[in-house]
């Protein structure tokens, strides 16, 4: 960790745009607010005394929206947020942005990263920031993995995480992870579910044609959460904290002998035919019984493959560790972290004085 | 030949490609013709883009409205007009679609439901609302497309129409064709929102981003979109993010890309190279078949510039006629 806490923020511009704004009314959260949830989230981290955040840069507009935050506090003389740098990196407008990013804060060593997006987005992060706590906020689709909260809540535990108030070991969770390995090779991870369907093309990625799902991998099955882990969530619900996942086999609602009523997108329950399922012990690479289909990570079809391929997915626990929000804020109420004498000053208008 | 695993059948499939390769064809010639000093007035290259019109014409029929913009060669022939004619036309032929008299940014096939390239930028978006409202009321199934590139999107008339097509729930898309540059600007300058799918929730409709370089993406997108407003759920925005590999027009040096940009994007990004490389790839066709379309696309384009050089100017008395419509 670096003498001065230093926190960093990844924020997809692009998260929540795909297909199922159409297919199901999805959110599309706009860019001037996910300005504001970083604006929020600064402030939030300026108060616990970090002042220093490494942000990716990007090129849909986040960016712009956050200086002239930054700017019109100046303009007021607030001290409401700490100085800020971009990663010295070049801007592609793909994942990569998100992973190269996520890359460069692990190399220096921020204490946590705050990541805006949907399940995406939080999986190119986990793929590339090793041991780095991720502080999850949803900004994006089907937001299975990031817990819904205020940003500014997410951005106070954090700082009280990054700069020790909060002890670590009170702070992080261990989270399970997916690998899916293709001929011998690790391809990709997933951090709730892998699907497996019977198309055989990318097309425009999510998944919302029931009849083609055909095999279910999930990590946790949460029966409040949306997407595809929900058909497990409402069937065989797993914990994010217990050991092993569930591995179910699915099939077409109509000849299924039961069908689970899901909620897989944003408005979206339709009934999803399930075979069957059983419990998905960690470490065990396991073979699909799918031969030629597409990979859908996460809810979005990533990568295909076909009989000559090989698939293997291995569940793997304690993968990554994400800052625990709840508990932070427990102890922060337990051991008074939040409360003063009145004597401090608060910091915001005329503080630069 | 292995299984399909496209959403398309194979014939499909080779339509497709066809219909890319020949706006390729049709472009490249152009780009050296122009140079050459062969042909009148602008002309607006459309090469690179050509997984946008192929993946939304796909979905289309002659009865389903298209309003193009400037930079129509590409939408003309995925909606089906014939090569041949825009090829007089645009080197202000007689034999042309519009006889000559419209040029590049002019051509027309109301048979094939191709309102019209235009040379006004944002202006074929109410004519597109105008052909989503004739099909609602005639309740046909039929749609209108609107094609807006990035800089277009921000005139008013395109603002105008998107709030049109959501109070009045039509049957029309716009598509926002993202190449990055409004002529020399930068999208980063000049589109205040940042986020075609924001503006599109401004107006109370869906909107979806795409990889307009990713024939498969646009293909799937437009369909859902194209359904939803045959179906009576109202317009969409679909946004195409792509790449063009000429200038804003013929000539225009380019001095606002960076060194090797093209080269970069022609080498990792062109939307026919990605088709090929998939479709191959899957085993569903063979290159010597791509191949064999490339030598047909490439001898109709020869043929097309040989009819155009060899057909007739239109005439003095030609210039009063086409002015006005009869009923």
């Amino acid at each position: 960790m670096s003498q001065v806490p230093t926190v960093g923020i990844i924020a997809n511009p692009v998260s929540a745009r795909d297909i199922r704004r159409v297919v199901a009314n999805a959110t599309s959260l706009q860019i001037t607010d996910r300005a504001n949830i970083v604006l929020r989230v600064l402030a939030a981290l300026k108060a616990c005394g970090v002042d220093r955040v490494l942000v990716m840069p990007e090129a849909g507009g986040i960016r712009g929206h956050v200086e002239r935050g930054l700017t019109r506090a100046t303009h007021r003389r607030d001290a409401l947020f700490p100085d800020i740098e971009y990663v010295s990196m070049p801007i592609t407008g793909t994942v990569t942005d998100t992973q190269l990013a996520a890359r460069r804060m692990a190399e220096a060593g921020v204490a946590a990263i705050v990541v805006l997006g949907g399940d995406g987005t939080h999986r190119a992060v986990v793929a590339e920031c090793g041991q780095i706590p991720i502080a999850g906020i949803s900004t994006g689709t089907n937001n299975a993995f990031p817990e819904h909260r205020e940003p500014t809540i997410t951005g106070l535990a954090a700082g009280l995480m990054a700069t020790g108030r909060v002890p670590r070991s009170v702070a992080t969770l261990s989270n399970k992870r997916l690998d899916v390995s293709i001929n011998g090779d690790q391809h990709d991870i997933a951090l709730v579910d892998i699907a497996l369907v019977s198309e055989r093309y990318i097309g425009a990625r999510a998944l919302w044609r029931p009849d083609n799902f055909r095999e279910l991998y999930v990590t946790f099955a949460d029966p409040e959460v949306i997407g595809m882990s929900a058909i497990a969530g409402l069937l065989c619900p797993v914990s994010r904290r217990e050991p092993g996942g569930v591995y179910l086999r699915l099939e077409h609602a109509k000849s299924a002998a039961r069908t689970v009523h899901a909620p897989i997108a944003p408005g979206m329950i339709i009934p999803v035919g399930v075979k069957a399922w059983e419990p998905m012990p960690a470490n065990q690479a396991i073979k699909p019984g799918l031969r030629a289909g597409s990979i859908a990570l996460d809810g979005e079809r990533e990568l295909s493959f076909s009989e000559q391929d090989e698939v293997t997915i291995t569940l793997v626990e304690n993968a990554f560790q994400t800052v625990d929000v709840s508990a932070c804020m427990q102890f922060a109420a337990r051991h008074g972290l939040q409360v003063g004498d009145g004597t401090e000053r608060a910091i915001t208008h005329q503080a630069l004085e | 030949m292995s299984d399909n695993p496209f959403p398309l059948s194979r014939d499909e499939l080779l339509a497709a490609y066809r219909t890319m390769r020949t706006i390729r064809e049709f472009e490249e010639r152009l780009h050296t013709d122009f140079a050459r000093g062969d042909i009148p007035g602008f002309v607006h290259l459309y090469a690179g883009e050509e997984a946008s019109a192929a993946g939304i014409m796909a979905h289309l029929n002659d009865n389903d409205r298209i309003a193009s913009t400037h930079r129509g060669h590409g939408h003309c022939i995925a909606k089906g007009v014939d090569v041949k004619a825009m090829m007089g036309e645009i080197y202000g032929k007689s034999t042309g679609s519009c006889r000559g008299k419209g040029g590049s940014m002019h051509i027309a096939d109301i048979d094939k439901g191709m309102m019209g390239a235009n040379g006004i930028l944002g202006a074929g978006a109410p004519l597109a609302c105008g052909a989503g409202l004739a099909a609602k009321y005639r309740g046909d199934g039929g749609v209108g497309i609107s094609f807006v590139g990035d800089g277009a999107s921000n005139q008013g008339m395109f603002l105008e129409s998107l709030n049109l097509a959501a109070v009045w729930n039509l049957p029309v898309i716009f598509v926002v064709e993202n190449n990055g540059y409004a002529e020399s600007t930068s999208v980063d300058w000049a589109v205040a929102c940042d986020s075609y799918v924001d503006r599109a929730a401004g107006f109370g409709m869906p909107g979806v981003t795409v990889d307009g370089t990713d024939f498969f993406a646009v293909y799937e997108a437009a369909g859902e979109i194209i359904s939803r407003a045959r179906e009576g759920g109202g317009p969409s925005m679909l946004e195409c993010k792509m790449h063009r590999l000429f200038g804003h027009f013929e000539g225009d040096a380019q001095t606002y890309r960076a060194e090797g940009e093209v080269e970069n994007l022609r080498a990792n990004r062109d939307c026919l190279t990605l088709i090929s490389d998939r479709v191959t790839e899957a085993g569903v066709i063979t290159r010597a078949e791509l191949s064999a379309i490339d030598g047909e696309v490439a001898e109709l384009i020869e043929q097309a510039v040989t009819e155009a050089i060899a057909a007739p100017l239109p005439t003095l008395k030609d210039l009063t006629t086409d002015v006005y419509a009869s009923y």
